[in-house]
């Protein structure tokens, strides 16, 4: 009799148990395999559910290996993606909303007090699709700049940091002839397909970033504008400023003095080169332009901007679940403020450079203020599908045979070019 | 059929299905759908699955990429096998060599197998790179750094030696074993026939030791079309698709531009240049082995 009592009351137990888990509102959210970012998500997701009891969000980082964009697109195929997740670029979300997988944004209720309470109206402009809806909600971007080794310059007797094409190879000769490099940049003559993002569109977009490089399937980039950057890397490499063999650290230990700098250095810099001090060791610059452009530049710049997205596989009530979570977290800057002291990326808003929310952490953190600032100068990548292609064939037939001296900058321009429209005409 | 018998069949079906189930989920299953994702032009996530017929395939044979993939395996063999036998071998018989620990020091030389792919290849690229003892060594010689992973040959060069080691400490413990059953009366009679220590090996060893090679040829021929970590975390292919291997180019394919059925593809190009290779170096090796006396 005791017994039965015992599984009686066992039953119930589970029964209420699972009932409980059943009746919250629950949905998984995937982050990027990023410890901080993690622990942002984790620290929202808690914060969220004291308030909020009825709901059950579950944070997980979504796996590294072999990359986030191979991890998701399994995941989709076997149906067991979240119900949203950060960490889409804007290229792999154009693969992602060509293949229905991602819900549009703009048409869930609450999209726009979200954009008004997160401040970012303006900066959401550039994330708009070709249909006109929004599917990625970018959290972060980090206008790519420039860092000088402004300590070694003033060694070399160099007193005005260089803006200019022609003056980084004045500058990079004088390095030279002290045994130093201009720039040490090994991914310059590697095919990944990223790389691109951060040697050749973060110098095109200095010269022209309000021409895009491709419009649905052709290419209309500003060719004298590619040919300017082909040419400096073609002169850089010939008069021997750049090294494209490893060295590591070479910004921070003195071997190069020039160098393109993202805000997720610098949290590394403070435990391993303290010594690296903004405004007394680097400084930060913008790219940039060749001199005979110094005018009509529009001296934007790369943006490496991520975003979040909710995937159309999930039932209607996980999507609900999570985007209430979502709306919640945008809807306070001072969760903008915990993930920037958390993880160093410049959130998306209009005000970041205003709001006197973020200005104490600024003001603490002095190498993130130009970040900030530019914020609006940075243009994300290319919406487009084929973008792994797309980098690829303009590494392999242009930039990288460029640097190698198997090409003059012309020949490697067409070569790319015609390639790039080879793709798009698959 | 006596009802023992049956129960001994339905007791020897029960040991066989998990392993009939994992061949199932994990070979069968997945062969047969990568060989349905040739016919498509599908991302894996696309409603939208677009029947090409032999389209992928055709493309495949024109596409440079997919050539130098076909090539590399062939370069890194060249420098790859005979390093890794050499190595292999050496360590075996210097391992036989010992009286004591021969255990300890036969886990000593497997180590590097166990070690991640992605940690030997920092290693290696702190190793190779321009300011390293080894680089600063080196250009006092000849007065230059040597670009390692900048110039194709050397790039190779390096993924080969990279592989040779994890893979010699593994391979030297099959000939360990094979030294270890040659009878010790050969090594005797040849001692009184006059044989020295070199001809020994030539004339006893290495034939004695020809079922440990043509194992170990096979598997590393085999290896050899599934190389990805090394060069993924060094080379990224380059320079030149000079270390662009199979796996890179299916994982490229598969996982960067979204093409599944292109993968497929070339995952199909690859296990024929497989099993074709793998069937040329078994007709060498068993005409080896038979002009040495042995069987089939």
């Amino acid at each position: 009799m005791l017994r039965n009592k015992s599984i009686f009351v066992l039953v119930v137990l589970v029964c209420l148990a699972m009932s409980s888990a059943v009746l919250a509102e629950s949905a998984t959210f995937w982050t990027a395999p990023n410890p901080s970012q993690e622990v942002f998500w984790h620290l929202m997701a808690e914060q969220f559910m004291i308030d909020n009891p009825g709901y059950n969000i579950k944070v997980m980082p979504m796996a590294e290996a072999p990359s986030s964009e191979a991890t998701i697109l399994t995941a989709i195929a076997g149906s067991t993606a979240p119900a949203a997740s950060e960490n889409i670029f804007i290229g792999f979300g154009a693969e992602l909303v060509a293949s229905q997988a991602l819900v549009p944004l703009d048409t869930l209720d609450g999209w726009q007090e979200l954009l008004a309470s997160r401040n970012m109206e303006e900066a959401i402009l550039s994330w708009a699709f070709p249909d006109g809806h929004y599917y990625i909600l970018p959290i972060y971007s980090n206008p790519i700049l420039y860092g000088w080794r402004t300590d070694i310059l003033q060694d070399l007797g160099v007193d005005e940091i260089p803006r200019t094409y022609e003056e980084i190879i004045k500058v990079g000769n004088i390095a030279k002839d002290k045994g130093l490099f201009l720039m040490v940049r090994p991914a310059l003559v590697k095919p990944n397909w990223w790389e691109r993002w951060f040697d050749f569109f973060t110098l095109y977009n200095a010269i022209n970033g309000d021409q895009p490089f491709i419009v649905g399937s052709e290419v209309v980039a500003d060719d004298a504008a590619v040919l300017e950057v082909f040419h400096f890397y073609d002169q850089l490499a010939k008069q021997g400023l750049i090294l494209t063999q490893d060295i590591p650290d070479a910004f921070p230990v003195g071997d190069s003095i020039w160098t393109e700098l993202g805000p997720w250095t610098f949290p590394g810099w403070k435990e391993q080169y303290p010594e690296m001090v903004y405004g007394e060791t680097f400084e930060l610059t913008m790219p940039p332009v060749p001199e005979k452009f110094l005018e009509q530049a529009t001296n934007k710049t790369f943006g490496d901007a991520k975003g979040l997205v909710l995937y159309a596989q999930s039932s209607q009530e996980e999507l609900d679940a999570v985007w209430d979570f979502i709306r919640w977290v945008y809807s306070k800057p001072e969760n903008d403020l915990v993930w920037f002291e958390r993880t160093s990326l410049p959130p998306v808003r209009d005000d970041l450079a205003s709001n006197t929310i973020f200005s104490g952490y600024l003001s603490n953190s002095p190498a993130l203020v130009p970040y900030a600032e530019h914020m609006p100068l940075a243009i994300p990548p290319f919406t487009n599908g084929e973008f792994a292609d797309i980098q690829t064939a303009l590494g392999e037939e242009g930039l990288i045979p460029v640097v190698r001296g198997q090409k003059t900058p012309v020949q490697a321009w067409e070569d790319a070019k015609a390639a790039i429209e080879k793709i798009l005409s698959r | 059929m006596s009802n023992y018998n049956k129960r001994e069949e339905a007791t020897g079906w029960l040991f066989v299905i998990p392993y009939l189930a994992f061949t199932l989920i994990f070979f069968v299953v997945p062969f047969v759908w990568g060989v349905m994702l040739i016919f498509y032009k599908w991302n894996l996530i696309s409603p939208v699955r677009e029947f090409v017929g032999f389209g992928n395939l055709l493309e495949a044979l024109q596409d440079r990429r997919v050539w130098a993939a076909a090539v590399v395996p062939f370069k890194i063999m060249s420098m790859f096998l005979p390093t890794v036998l050499v190595l292999s071998i050496g360590i075996a018989v210097l391992i036989n060599s010992f009286k004591r620990m021969q255990g300890l020091l036969a886990v000593a030389f497997f180590l590097p197998y166990l070690a991640s792919g992605v940690a030997t290849a920092l290693v290696v690229k702190g190793i190779v790179s321009y300011t390293s003892p080894v680089n600063s060594a080196i250009s006092k010689v000849i007065g230059y750094v040597p670009d390692w992973l900048g110039n194709s040959f050397l790039a190779v060069l390096v993924i080969s030696l990279m592989i040779a080691w994890r893979f010699s400490g593994y391979y030297a413990l099959i000939f360990l074993s094979a030294l270890q059953s040659i009878p010790n009366e050969l090594y005797e009679a040849a001692q009184i026939d006059g044989a020295g220590r070199i001809t020994s090996f030539l004339r006893i060893t290495l034939p004695q030791l020809y079922p440990a090679l043509y194992s170990v040829m096979i598997l590393a021929v085999g290896m050899m079309f599934g190389i990805f970590t090394e060069p993924y975390m060094l080379t990224g292919g380059g320079p030149n698709l000079a270390t662009h291997t199979w796996y890179l180019e299916i994982y490229y394919q598969a996982f960067s531009t979204m093409r599944a059925g292109y993968a497929s593809s070339i995952a199909l190009y690859n296990a024929l240049a497989v099993f074709a290779f793998i069937g040329v170096v078994r007709k060498i090796m068993q005409s080896w082995g038979r002009a040495l006396g042995w069987e089939d």
